[in-house]
């Protein structure tokens, strides 16, 4: 465990000292305070139209982190050639992937947390009473678990490819993991052997669409971040379970390639 | 060139403890083959064409080979850093890679790269902590270890900022947190100047007579005639000689290399050539002189009457001012071996 959590400790370091990750989060906060001004140009919907903006900040920001920090772990430490001196030591292949793994994790929790309250104070400068909310907790919580399984999927990607190959399929991956229910629904549609591969692919692509439920109906409930009821603890739990379970998969795929693979 | 001799590493270097002459195996090496599928056409290169070789407990040993011999390879394999095509390689009696051998283990990559947003402090910290080092002691450890390498006025400084002399040195620091027993070394001396040189060779000593075991690689022969117990020198990815530098070396004398003070030039300044008078006997065939101002340096070839001509020399009025027998050195035998190579 003690090792694991040197290189996770390890990760967030560098993430901390990374420069590029605080332009983006910079660019984030920006684009949340800015629903401020959008609030104006509304007619009564300025906290609807902060929460909205808000999120959608913090959700695309969030993905955007999890794939240029994702796709850059591994094959940095092989480009860099740091990992010739960290896999020597008495740590095993597989606990250094799930350290940066979590190192990662660390640090996109800490992103989001600061995005989160990003939110909640652009919406007291509006003049909300309340500003955080358990919508508001819940929906940051979804949007962790999306970044969970799209940090996987780039790491799973970079164990094998280029960091360039890996965002571009990383973010194909989250394009249609986000769509899953059209493509499905347009699979049935068409039928055929290409509905059937688009059925097919939707099974092994992650369902995205599980992460960002407002708007949708849920159990035949309209579900909503924007003061409606919103999705209840057995939906966050068994989503959770299902971001992790898919994690886990993914990231045991990564483990396996890096644990039979040559550091020339 | 004058080459330290055998006798002379032995003189230079400290006494080694009794337990170098123990025989216990802690690296093996077993018919060990790597090739490597390159590029889109998968082009076969055998880096490694079936090493076979043993480190014993307590002994300093050097790996030696031009560039491209396969050393790398080898190396990183006994680390685990590398799967061997065929073969077996062992660390300290178990099969590569096994977590507690690596726990006895350190080492330090060729041209090493370090996490560089880390300071020295840091980045020993994380060393100790992946070798499994509770946090007390790895504290005193990298404090102890910075005051060993000479690092410990950059203790606060990060490693991008580092020369390469520096991050050698907290390389080496880093392969000793764990307090192993076994160290690997992979070109320490690369890039270092000669003090940064004389640095790591009394390290890699004082390590030696600290008990542990030391493996490295290197292209710097005379640094590994003073300081190695045994060598291996590979060629093309195969073994071409191992063992100690006595048993490989002939005790032959090659040449004879004399300094001679010309009697016409008792300053000892712009002396004639040799066999012209001034009191410098004519040269053997084979003989010459070597170049050089002042006092006459002449070279004899194997099988000369040394004594006669030094003689001859003093009955000229010449001063002798040295006599060196040259045999073979750890170069001429690395030459040979390179150059049999290429010839086949």
């Amino acid at each position: 465990m003690r090792r694991i959590a040197a290189v996770a400790r390890n990760t967030f370091r560098e993430a901390a000292r990374n420069k590029i990750l605080y332009s983006l989060l910079f660019f984030a906060l920006a684009l949340i305070a800015s629903a401020l001004a959008l609030g104006e140009l509304s007619v009564h919907e300025e906290r609807r139209m902060i929460r909205d903006v808000g999120l959608f900040g913090v959700d695309v920001f969030s993905v955007l982190i999890a794939i240029f920090v994702g796709v850059n772990l591994l094959y940095k430490e092989l480009a860099l050639k740091t990992v010739y001196t960290i896999l020597p030591k008495p740590i095993a292949r597989w606990e250094f992937v799930l350290g940066k793994w979590l190192g990662m994790m660390a640090t996109l929790v800490a992103q989001i947390a600061v995005m989160g309250l990003a939110v909640a104070v652009t919406s007291w400068f509006e003049g909300g009473t309340q500003t955080v909310d358990a919508a508001l907790v819940k929906a940051l919580w979804l949007l962790l678990m999306n970044v969970t399984i799209v940090t996987s999927v780039a790491m799973l990607f970079s164990s094998f490819s280029s960091p360039f190959l890996s965002g571009l399929l990383s973010l194909g991956v989250f394009v249609v993991g986000r769509s899953v229910p059209d493509v499905r629904a347009l699979g049935e549609r068409i039928g055929g052997a290409a509905g059937r591969m688009l059925s097919a692919g939707c099974a092994v692509l992650p369902n995205l669409h599980l992460f960002t439920p407002s708007g949708s109906t849920i159990a035949g409930q309209h579900v909503t971040v924007h003061g409606g009821p919103f999705v209840g603890a057995s939906y966050l739990a068994w989503t959770s379970l299902y971001a992790i379970g898919y994690s886990a998969i993914v990231l045991g795929l990564a483990m396996l390639i890096f644990r039979r693979r040559d550091f020339v | 060139m004058i080459v330290a001799r055998p006798a002379e590493a032995d003189a230079a270097a400290p006494p080694r403890p009794a337990h170098a002459s123990a025989r216990e195996v802690v690296l093996r090496a077993d018919d060990v083959r790597k090739t490597f599928h390159l590029g889109f056409f998968r082009k076969r290169v055998e880096a490694v064409r079936g090493i076979s070789f043993t480190v014993e407990r307590g002994e300093i040993f050097g790996f030696l080979g031009p560039n491209g011999a396969g050393k790398t390879t080898t190396l990183k394999m006994l680390m685990g850093l590398i799967f061997p095509t065929s073969g077996r390689v062992e660390a300290l009696g178990r099969a590569v890679p096994d977590r507690a051998a690596k726990r006895r283990i350190g080492y330090l990559p060729e041209t090493p790269y370090f996490y560089e947003y880390l300071t020295p402090e840091e980045f020993l910290d994380f060393a100790g902590a992946l070798c499994d080092v509770p946090t007390a002691p790895r504290r005193r450890r990298a404090d102890e270890l910075l005051r060993r390498v000479g690092l410990d006025h950059a203790r606060g400084r990060p490693l991008r900022k580092f020369s390469k002399g520096m991050l050698q040195r907290i390389g080496i620091a880093q392969a000793l947190m764990g307090d192993p027993e076994v160290v690997v070394l992979d070109e320490p001396m690369t890039g270092l100047d000669p003090l940064g040189r004389k640095d790591v060779r009394d390290l890699i000593l004082e390590l030696g007579r600290e008990g542990k075991t030391v493996l490295y690689s290197t292209h710097i022969l005379p640094d590994v005639e003073m300081t190695c117990d045994r060598v291996a020198i590979v060629v093309g990815g195969r073994l071409r000689s191992v063992g100690s530098l006595a048993s490989l070396l002939s005790a032959r004398v090659l040449s004879t290399e004399i300094v001679l003070r010309p009697a016409s030039s008792p300053a000892g300044r712009g002396g004639p050539p040799a066999g012209d008078g001034a009191g410098i006997p004519a040269l053997p065939p084979g003989g010459r002189r070597l170049p050089g101002e002042g006092d006459v340096a002449l070279e004899l070839p194997a099988g000369s009457d040394v004594d006669a001509f030094l003689r001859a020399a003093q009955a000229g009025g010449a001063g002798i001012v040295s006599v060196t027998p040259r045999r073979e050195s750890l170069e001429d035998l690395f030459v040979r071996e390179a150059q049999e190579k290429r010839d086949s």
